[in-house]
């Protein structure tokens, strides 16, 4: 069973949830380190995200029976 | 003082005082029919009269199926009957309430089929500040207000990284292109999706409450955008729409109203979650900042590695204060044991054969090794050894008249 591609917004979410473990009391070293190399990830793989620097448009249409497609658009929707 | 000449519903031209008045020799006056008279009085009255403004009291506003409004404009000594067309109608922004001071503007005539003098009019404004408008979105507040759409704990908190921000406006205006331009720079990663509708004039209202729900319905959104660039009260007017604000209300996911002015609050802003000044105030505060994000990430990074660090040290201490414990339990143990040795050793010293030869016993010894413990062993001239701490002493009994201890 695989999840979903995690969302940007996950990512800061557990980040943020990281960083408190790890600055908080009680923690046994291997589990440090399992949230070190989670958080690391996250990090990289966000890096990773910021770089892409092609804006993406699309456009919303109305699909048969209520759903909602999308095509693509270009910068300059006339 | 004759009534000037004038044309006849047959085109011909007429001098009343001619053709129709009592003339000296009897002949009966030529009559006008009906139709003829009312058409003669209403090309006069509009020729005399062009389009003006008039100001007066509204009173008896009747609005027809037909879309036709009828109500009379008066003032302390004088009234006329008035009507809006259904196609004027449609523009009011709201219905004037009775006794309202309103202007009107529009022409004066006379309905023919029933002989009828009233005003036809164009356009209503009404006096008040704001006239109409302020009364039309008055009018929807209170409703809103009272259904609870207006309160402030209906808003809900923006996403702080949104995936995807869908944006309701129209195609061609200056607000998507600053909305998009925004984005770009910002947070270029994010998926813009466009619903497009018209934001002003006759259908804006009911197109962009169509755009704004296949917005919400498309699932694919995080945050909507609706908005507009300037314009006059008029031009804003569909943001006052209340299908609009149902529509805005009935979002599954948080509205941003955009309504670029810098006149008043529209009510599609004060239904959405977050109230924005511009397309591009918009922008910003949808999206996160590309380089804010760099630098809290570099933030986050050095605090998940000084963490770690820390649990790190934190192990080392506590694997070294083991080792000092332990240590310094060792110690404790042989320097016990050692007392203990060295307790037993001076007892042992105190029970030993050599402890008492050091504290002055002898032991006399024959050649073979064995003690001579009593004095029947010993016979003059025998040799013995005396055993002393540090050797043997070579002696002979001299005599055997020993004396006996005890007798």
């Amino acid at each position: 069973m695989t999840d979903p591609p995690l969302t940007l917004e996950r990512r800061m979410e557990r980040l943020d949830a990281i960083v408190a473990k790890l600055e908080s009391e009680g923690l046994e070293l291997d589990d440090a380190l399992a949230l070190f190399e989670e958080g690391v990830s996250h990090i990289r793989e966000v890096e990773r995200m910021l770089q892409d620097a092609d804006l993406r448009i699309e456009r919303l249409i109305a699909g048969p029976g209520g759903t909602v497609e999308t095509e693509p658009v270009s910068r300059d929707p006339g | 003082m004759s009534p000037r000449p004038f044309r006849d519903a047959r085109g011909a031209r007429r001098a009343p005082g001619a053709a129709g008045a009592w003339s000296a020799g009897g002949a009966r006056p030529e009559a006008y029919t009906v139709a003829a008279v009312n058409a003669m009085a209403k090309e006069m009255l509009e020729t005399a009269l062009p389009p003006l403004w008039v100001q007066g009291e509204v009173t008896g506003w009747k609005r027809h199926t037909s879309g036709h409004c009828y109500f009379g404009l008066r003032d302390r000594s004088a009234q006329i009957r008035c009507v809006l067309f259904r196609s004027d109608a449609q523009r009011l922004p709201a219905e004037p309430e009775e006794g309202m001071e309103v202007r009107a503007l529009g022409r004066v005539t006379l309905y023919e089929a029933r002989g009828e003098y009233q005003f036809v009019a164009r356009e209503i404004e009404g006096m008040g500040a704001g006239g109409l408008w302020r009364i039309a979105f008055e009018r929807l507040y209170r409703k809103l207000d009272a259904e609870g759409l207006l309160a402030p704990e209906r808003k809900r908190p923006l996403p702080r990284h949104p995936a995807a921000v869908a944006v309701v406006t129209s195609p061609v205006g200056a607000a998507l292109q600053d909305i998009l331009r925004v984005i770009s720079v910002r947070a270029p990663w994010t998926r813009v999706l466009l619903s497009p509708a018209r934001v002003q004039g006759d259908g804006a209202p009911s197109d962009l409450a169509r755009a704004i729900r296949l917005a919400g319905r498309s699932g694919l959104a995080d945050v909507i955008i609706v908005g507009r660039g300037g314009g006059s009260t008029e031009d804003l007017w569909a943001f006052n729409d209340e299908v609009v604000a149902r529509a805005i209300a009935s979002s599954p996911v948080p509205v941003i109203s955009a309504v670029g002015h810098e006149i008043d609050t529209t009510i599609a802003d004060l239904v959405a979650d977050l109230r924005a000044a511009t397309p591009s105030a918009a922008a910003e505060r949808a999206v996160p900042d590309r380089a804010a994000m760099a630098r809290e990430l570099s933030t986050a990074e050095d605090r998940v590695r000084s963490g770690l660090a820390r649990w790190v040290l934190k192990r080392r201490d506590r694997i070294e204060n083991a080792r000092n414990a332990l240590t310094r339990s060792v110690r404790r143990t042989s320097r016990r044991r050692k007392e203990l040795l060295s307790q037993y050793g001076e007892k042992l010293d105190a029970l030993s054969p050599l402890g008492a030869l050091r504290r002055g016993f002898a032991v006399p010894l024959d050649r073979s090794g064995r003690i001579l413990r009593s004095i029947d062993a010993f016979e003059a001239g025998d040799t013995f050894g005396l055993r002393v701490a540090d050797g043997t002493v070579p002696c002979r009994v001299e005599d055997t008249d020993l004396a006996r201890e005890n007798g």
